[in-house]
């Protein structure tokens, strides 16, 4: 028989690393030809990171995103941007990517204010364009880029930020190890099959406050791809270790969730503006993972009656716990 | 060892090259044809990462040894796309925003390319058992297969301006 259960899971995810300076700077050159580059040590793997610290630099220099290149990771040449762990990137580098943008912006503010006569604040950055107020000056951030470097003025900025936390009081263990937070919340539905113990993943909403989505594609693509390792932790992946060796180091042994095992996500994003955060941005790599299993062991419990103590909650463990249960009737 | 003479068609080309029999598809094709878009996984057939075409079909490329590749022919991920236009899979999986970390990309858009040969017009479910040998850690596959949709779509548009 197949029975049918809901479950929710709810977290909150501190961003960055817990209690400790995890700073990050960045570089950025606005260059003679009204294009910029950005430099900084976040390593992209997959997360869209260096996309992100592009739109970020875009929106600051009032440049558009196909002007911007970023260079990432190169001991080399980038400042230290700290690990790509943490959920941290997003918050922690974009916002040295933006004051280091900031900077840049600001000297070729300061010309276009002088060459225009007119008031630094009420001069913007837009499409390469220098604007007053709403109306366009019909000058471009090239041409104020060319007359600094007549004059010997570069327009560089360098940033770094490190979020505000404290270390724990080893006695009471209070403190703030964070400077911000991510919450999310995702519902699971499921069939259990009675007979072969198999849980079925029929759905996943999950709905995840980010801040800012500064990439909404990208915060998308982070909460399913979080969705399939939650349905993996709660339905598939143990690490068997015996004599302190792991008994399933391959795929063949340990299986994660294939095209086959996903159901359809639902990606809600909440945008709730962070006003540390650049552009009001937090953070969603770690937290799309963290409420699935809860979510999906709460719905198998919804289904059967029955609450599972231990993942993954593989068929033989659904099974034993219907066959304990089923024991403990009357005949 | 004696040295194989390898004879195939490689992305349309005729290749000929000495290798050791010993060596697998996935090593001519990388190091000694130097066609790194076809990536190394798990390296035992389960996780998809070195998907190769063979005579229309889908392999892992991990599993051939280079004399099964003998008068084959062989279509890899640097061979969908012509005179630096994308294939049509290749742009629906940008638009999609399919890919991530981007080390599953070829080989899925090979099992894609697979599946819309034999299937033009798959369904959700069609498209998940075509993509189900190709492992993704990253993305959940979600845009994975809005992606081969949209390129289902696309290709179904072209063959009707077509007039096919």
């Amino acid at each position: 028989m197949k029975k049918h259960g809901y479950g929710i899971g709810s977290m909150w995810y501190g961003i960055g690393s817990t209690a400790a300076t995890n700073p990050s700077g960045a570089f950025v050159d606005f260059l003679d030809d009204g294009t910029a580059i950005v430099l900084s040590g976040c390593a992209e793997i997959g997360q869209g990171s260096t996309t992100v610290l592009a739109q970020i630099a875009a929106e600051t220099l009032g440049v558009d995103l196909e002007d911007v290149a970023v260079i990432t990771a190169d001991t080399g040449v980038t400042p230290d941007a700290g690990p790509s762990s943490a959920s941290r990137q997003t918050y922690i580098s974009g916002n040295a990517v933006r004051l280091a943008a900031e900077k840049a912006r600001e000297q070729v503010v300061a010309k276009a204010a002088e060459l225009l006569d007119l008031d630094p604040v009420d001069i913007r950055l837009r499409h390469g364009q220098v604007w007053y107020e709403a109306e366009p000056t019909g000058r471009t951030i090239k041409d104020i880029i060319a007359q600094c470097r007549g004059e010997g003025i570069l327009t560089l900025g360098h940033g770094s930020f490190n979020p505000v936390t404290t270390n724990l009081d080893p006695a009471t263990g209070q403190g703030t190890p964070y400077a911000t937070y991510a919450f999310a919340t995702q519902i699971a539905e499921v069939d259990v099959d009675t007979e072969t113990g198999i849980v079925e993943v029929k759905k996943i909403v999950a709905a995840h406050d980010v801040g800012t989505a500064v990439n909404p594609q990208n915060v998308e693509g982070q909460i399913e791809g979080g969705c399939s390792m939650g349905i993996g932790y709660a339905l598939l992946e143990e690490v068997a270790v015996k004599d302190g060796k792991i008994q399933n180091p391959g795929l063949s042994s340990y299986l994660i969730p294939t095209a086959l095992d996903m159901p359809e996500i639902f990606p809600v994003i909440v945008e709730a503006t962070e006003p540390s955060g650049p552009y009001g941005a937090k953070g969603v790599g770690e937290p799309a993972l963290v409420p699935t299993a809860a979510a999906i062991a709460n719905a198998v419990a919804d289904a059967l009656g029955i609450r599972l103590y231990d993942l993954p909650l593989t068929p033989e463990r659904v099974v034993a716990e219907i066959k304990a249960l089923d024991s403990l009737k009357p005949e | 060892m004696d040295l194989f003479q390898l004879e195939m068609k490689v992305n349309g080309e005729a290749v000929s090259v000495p290798v050791n029999p010993g060596l697998r598809l996935l090593d001519v094709l990388r190091d000694v044809l130097h066609l790194s878009g076809t990536k190394e996984g798990c390296g035992e057939g389960e996780c998809g990462a070195c998907s190769v075409i063979i005579d229309g079909e889908l392999v892992d490329s991990c599993l051939v040894l280079a004399p099964q590749a003998h008068n084959r022919e062989i279509i890899t991920i640097e061979g969908i796309s012509a005179d630096g236009e994308l294939d049509t899979l290749q742009s629906a999986f940008l638009e999609a925003g399919a890919v991530q970390c981007g080390y599953c990309t070829p080989g899925m858009i090979l099992a894609a390319k697979v599946l819309l040969s034999k299937n033009p017009k798959p369904g959700r479910q069609d498209i998940a058992r075509g993509i189900a040998g190709n492992l993704c850690r990253c993305t959940g596959y979600a845009k994975i297969i809005k992606a081969v949709e949209l390129a289902a779509a696309g290709l179904q548009q072209k063959e009707g301006e077509a007039g096919v």
